[in-house]
C-alpha cells in the first residue's frame, strides 16, 4: 500500500504540477497584462515598496546590483521583487485569464498580423514604462536588444547553415561605419565631414535608410566570405572569416577619413527605444520567416549534407550566397544601432572580444533556434550586466556557466525548436 | 467588511505616502563620487591604480569627517564601477552611476577610447566629469562639464621633440608605433610634426608602425637601424616597450630610444629589465627623488599596496582632490543633485594654480590644464629619476 508521506521533494513535486496546472491556462495576452500591471505598480509605487523594505531607492536592475553591493538588503530586495513583481503579474494573470483567453481566441480568428501587432504593443508598453524610470535601464534594454539582433543572425549562418562563421563583428563594423558616416555627413557639423547638408530635422526619418544602406555595404561585404565558402568547409571557412574581421578592422584603422583608430563620436541620438524595438521586431519577424521557407529548410540540407542537398537540386551555391549576405545585412543594421546608441565607434570595439561574446550569446541560447538566440542575448547580456559588482569574478562565473550548459545541454539551452507566433499567442481555453 | 478592508488599505497608502515626504526631508545628504575605472579586461593595472588611489582619498575624508561646503560636513561615498577597458561598459557605468546612483561628480574613465563616449555621457547629462588620463582632444572637447588631469598629445609631441634636439643635438629621428592604437598613432604623428618643424622635411628618416598585440618587431628596427637615425621615439605602452627595447639592442641599437607618458607604468622596468636603463621618456610625475607632498604620496601607497604608484594613480589622486576643492569651493550643497552638479562644474572651472602632486594646474577653457611634462631618466638601479621640466610658454 503507498502511503502519502509529504516529503519536500513530494511538496516540490506538487507545487510544481499546480503551477504548471495554472500557467497552462494563461494565454500570452494574460502575462503581458500582468506585466503591465506590475509595471505601473512599480511606476507609481516602487518608491514607497523600496522605502519600507530598507532599500535605499527602487532596485535599477531586478535587485541584483543591491544585492551584490550589500548583502544585508537581499531580504528587502527579495521581498521588492516579491510585492512588485512577482506577486502582481501572479494576481493580475489569474484574474484576467478568462477574458485574456476570449480576446486571444477572438485574434487568432483575424489575420495574424493584428494579433502580434496587440501583442507587441502590450510588450512595448511595458518596457517603455519599466524603462521610464531610469535612463540606465534604457541603455542595458537597448544594448540588449542590439546583441539580440546580433545573436540571431549569426545564428542564421552558424546554426541553420551550419558554417563556422568568425566575420560577425567585421559586418558590424561595415555597417556601423557606413550608417555613421551617412548620418554625420548629412546631419551632423562634425570634424571629419564638416557642415551638415540636410536640415536635421528630417535626420530621424531618414535613419531608418542610413541603416539599410549600412546593411547593404555589410552584405556586399559578406561576399569575401560567401565566395570562398562554395570550396572550403568548417575549420578552413572559420579561418578565413577571421581573417575578413582582421582586414575589415585594419582598414577601418588605417582609413584617415573616418577618425583611423581614434573612431568616429557624436553621431545624432537617433537610436531611441521605439526604434531599435521597431528594428529589432522586425529583424526577428523576417529572420523567422526565412529559417521557415523553402530557402530555409535548403540551409538545413546544406547543413546536414552539402552532396546530398546538392544531388537533391539544392542549389547550394545561391543558399550559401543568399544566407551570407542575409546574415551580414542583420548584422550591419544591429552596427548601425549600436553606433548610435553609443554614438561612438571605433574599430577596437569589433574584435576578437566582440565575436567572442556574439558566439557566447549564440551558443548559450541554442543552434537553430530563433527562442534560443532570444534567450541568449537576453540572458547572458543581463547577467553579465548585474554581475558587473563582482568585478573579476563575473569572468569565472559566466564562462563557468557556458561550460555546464555544453556540458549538459551540448546544443545550448533551446535548440533546434521552432519559434512559432501562432501557436504562442493562442488562446488556452 | 469589504468596505472597511478598502478604508484601511486606503489609510495605509495614504499614510505611506505622507510618510515619505517627512522622510527625505529628513534624509541626510551624502555626497558621492564616481569612479569608473577598467578593474578588469585589458588593462587591469590602470583599474587597480585608479581604485587604490580613490581609497587613500576616501580614507582621508572620512577621517576628516567628510567634506566641509558652506560651514557644514558632509559624508563621501564612493561608487566604483568596473568598465571592462571597454567603450559601452564605460557608457552604461556612466549612465549609471548619474541617472541611478546620482553621483555628483565622476572621477574616470582612464584611458580615452572610453572617455571619449563617456564624456558625451556626461556633458548630456549636465554632470561634471574628469578623466585622469585620456590624452585625447576630442574627450574634453565643445564638453563644458568634461575636464581632464592631464596635458594633451599636441603638448607632449614637441616637448619630446625639443628636449632631443636641446639635450642631444640629435637631427635624425625614428619613430615605431602601433597604428591600431589611438593614443601611440596620434602621439606619434604630433612627434613627427614637431621634429620636422625644427630639423625640416625628411628629418624623420624612418616612421614605421605595427599593430596591436604584435610581438616581433626585428623587420621594423632593422629598418630603423640601417635608417641612420640618431635617436628611436617609440611612444607604447610598457608591455610592447619592454619587447622594443630588448629587440632593438639585439639588432645592434645603440642610440637612445626614447618613450612617452604611457612607459610611466611600474611594470615596465619589471619587464624590461637593464635594456631600460638611462632611456628617457616624458610623464606627469617622477616618483624617484620627489619632494614634500609628491613624496608623502608615494611613501603612503607605497605602504599600504607594496609598490611605487604610476602616474595613473597620482593623476586619479590629483583628480579627486581637485573635486574636493570645487566642492569644498562651491559655496553651498543643496541637496538638489541637479543644481549642485552645476556648481561644482563652475567651481572646477574656476580654480587657479592648483597644486597637485603631479605639478600645477590652471583649466583652460576647453577643461585642460595648462601644466608642465616631465622628462625622466630611468636610472641604472631602475628607478624613474625626475631630469627635467618642461613647461608650456
Amino acid at each position: 500500500m503507498e502511503t502519502k508521506q509529504e516529503t519536500p521533494q513530494r511538496a516540490y513535486k506538487n507545487l510544481l504540477a499546480r503551477y504548471k496546472a495554472f500557467s497552462n491556462r494563461i494565454p500570452l495576452l494574460g502575462w503581458l497584462c500582468g506585466g503591465i500591471g506590475a509595471v505601473l505598480i512599480e511606476y507609481f509605487l516602487g518608491d514607497l515598496v523600496s522605502y519600507y523594505l530598507g532599500l535605499p531607492k527602487v532596485p535599477v536592475l531586478f535587485g541584483c546590483l543591491i544585492m551584490l553591493k550589500k548583502p544585508i538588503l537581499i531580504p528587502g530586495a527579495v521581498g521588492y521583487l516579491l510585492l512588485v513583481y512577482g506577486l502582481p503579474v501572479f494576481f493580475i494573470a489569474r484574474a484576467l485569464a478568462t477574458p485574456a483567453n476570449k480576446l486571444a481566441a477572438f485574434l487568432a480568428k483575424g489575420p495574424i498580423t493584428i494579433a502580434a501587432l496587440v501583442h507587441l504593443g502590450l510588450l512595448y508598453a511595458i518596457l517603455h514604462i519599466w524603462t521610464d524610470m531610469s535612463d540606465y535601464r534604457v541603455l542595458v534594454l537597448k544594448l540588449t536588444m542590439i546583441a539580440v539582433m546580433l545573436t540571431l543572425s549569426l545564428n542564421v549562418i552558424n546554426g541553420y547553415m551550419g558554417e563556422f562563421s568568425c566575420s560577425h563583428p567585421g559586418f558590424m563594423a561595415i555597417g556601423a561605419y557606413t550608417t555613421s558616416t551617412i548620418t554625420l555627413w548629412l546631419f551632423a557639423n562634425d570634424k571629419l565631414f564638416g557642415e551638415a547638408l540636410l536640415p536635421a530635422a528630417i535626420g530621424p526619418f531618414f535613419f531608418p535608410l542610413a541603416l539599410i544602406a549600412g546593411g547593404l555595404v555589410a552584405a556586399l561585404g559578406a561576399l569575401v566570405i560567401a565566395i570562398p565558402s562554395f570550396r572550403t568547409r568548417g575549420d578552413y571557412l572559420a579561418i578565413i572569416s577571421l581573417a575578413f574581421l582582421f582586414i575589415v578592422k585594419s582598414i577601418i584603422e588605417n582609413l584617415e577619413f573616418v577618425g583611423g583608430p581614434r573612431g568616429m563620436s557624436s553621431q545624432p541620438n537617433y537610436s531611441n527605444l521605439p526604434m531599435v524595438f521597431i528594428v529589432m521586431v522586425l529583424c526577428i519577424w523576417i529572420i523567422n520567416n526565412f529559417v521557415r521557407s523553402t530557402l530555409g529548410k535548403a540551409l538545413c540540407a546544406v547543413r546536414d549534407n552539402e552532396l546530398a542537398a546538392e544531388s537533391m537540386t539544392v542549389n547550394t551555391r545561391k543558399t550559401k550566397m543568399v544566407t551570407f549576405m542575409f546574415g551580414a545585412f542583420w548584422a550591419g543594421v544591429a552596427g548601425g544601432l549600436f553606433a548610435h546608441v553609443l554614438r561612438y565607434v571605433n574599430p577596437g570595439s569589433f574584435g576578437i572580444q566582440r565575436l567572442a561574446e556574439i558566439l557566447a550569446m549564440l551558443y548559450f541560447g541554442g543552434l537553430n533556434s530563433v527562442t534560443g538566440s532570444i534567450v541568449g542575448a537576453v540572458s547572458i547580456n543581463l547577467l553579465s550586466e548585474a554581475l558587473r559588482p563582482l568585478e573579476i569574478f563575473k569572468w569565472i562565473i559566466i564562462p563557468l556557466l557556458l561550460i555546464l550548459v555544453m556540458l549538459y545541454r551540448p546544443t545550448g539551452l533551446i535548440a533546434f525548436t521552432e519559434f512559432k507566433p501562432k501557436e504562442l499567442m493562442r488562446s488556452k481555453e | 467588511m469589504k468596505r472597511l478592508l478598502m478604508v484601511i488599505v486606503l489609510g495605509l497608502i495614504g499614510a505611506m505616502v505622507f510618510s515619505t515626504n517627512v522622510w527625505s526631508l529628513g534624509r541626510k545628504t551624502v555626497i558621492k563620487i564616481g569612479i569608473n575605472a577598467p578593474i578588469t579586461g585589458d588593462i587591469p593595472k590602470v583599474g587597480e591604480g585608479t581604485k587604490y588611489a580613490a581609497q587613500m582619498w576616501l580614507a582621508d575624508i572620512n577621517k576628516a569627517g567628510g567634506i566641509e561646503v558652506g560651514g557644514k560636513k558632509y559624508p563621501v561615498e564612493l561608487v566604483i564601477e568596473d568598465n571592462e577597458a571597454k567603450a559601452e561598459s564605460a557608457v552604461k557605468a556612466n549612465t549609471k552611476m548619474i541617472t541611478d546612483d546620482e553621483v555628483l561628480f565622476i572621477v574616470g574613465p582612464q584611458s580615452s577610447k572610453q572617455a571619449v563616449p563617456a564624456g558625451d555621457v556626461a556633458n548630456n547629462y549636465e554632470t561634471p566629469m574628469i578623466t585622469p588620463w585620456s590624452t585625447n582632444p576630442d574627450s574634453t572637447k565643445d564638453r563644458p562639464y568634461v575636464f581632464r588631469g592631464c596635458f594633451l598629445d599636441p603638448f607632449q609631441g614637441p616637448v619630446l621633440a625639443n628636449f632631443i634636439t636641446e639635450e642631444f643635438k640629435f637631427t635624425k629621428a625614428a619613430v615605431l608605433y602601433d597604428v591600431a592604437s589611438d593614443y601611440p598613432k596620434g602621439l606619434a604623428e604630433f612627434f613627427k610634426q614637431a621634429w620636422e618643424k625644427i630639423h625640416g622635411a625628411g628629418s624623420v628618416v624612418a616612421f614605421e608602425s605595427f599593430t596591436t598585440k604584435d610581438a616581433d618587431f626585428s623587420s621594423q628596427l632593422s629598418k630603423i637601424t640601417k635608417s641612420g637615425a640618431q635617436v628611436l621615439f617609440t611612444p607604447q605602452y610598457y608591455n610592447e616597450v619592454a619587447l622594443i627595447v630588448q629587440q632593438a639592442h639585439e639588432l645592434g641599437w645603440k642610440n637612445p630610444i626614447v618613450g612617452s607618458d604611457s612607459w610611466g607604468s611600474a611594470e615596465t622596468v619589471t619587464l624590461c629589465g637593464k635594456d631600460c636603463y638611462g632611456q628617457f621618456f616624458s610623464t606627469h610625475y617622477a616618483a624617484a627623488g620627489a619632494k614634500g607632498e609628491t613624496k608623502a604620496f608615494i611613501d603612503r601607497y607605497q605602504k599600504e599596496h607594496g609598490y611605487v604608484p604610476d602616474d595613473v594613480a597620482a593623476l586619479t589622486w590629483d583628480s579627486l582632490r581637485l573635486v574636493q576643492k570645487a566642492i569644498e569651493s562651491s559655496g553651498k550643497i543643496t541637496g538638489k543633485i541637479k543644481k549642485d552638479r552645476k556648481a561644482v562644474r563652475d567651481a572646477l572651472a574656476k580654480i587657479k594654480n592648483f597644486k597637485g602632486i603631479t605639478g600645477d594646474m590652471t583649466f583652460t577653457e576647453e577643461g585642460d590644464p595648462i601644466k608642465c611634462a616631465v622628462i625622466v631618466r630611468i636610472s641604472d638601479k631602475g628607478e624613474y629619476e625626475f631630469y627635467k621640466s618642461v613647461c608650456p610658454n
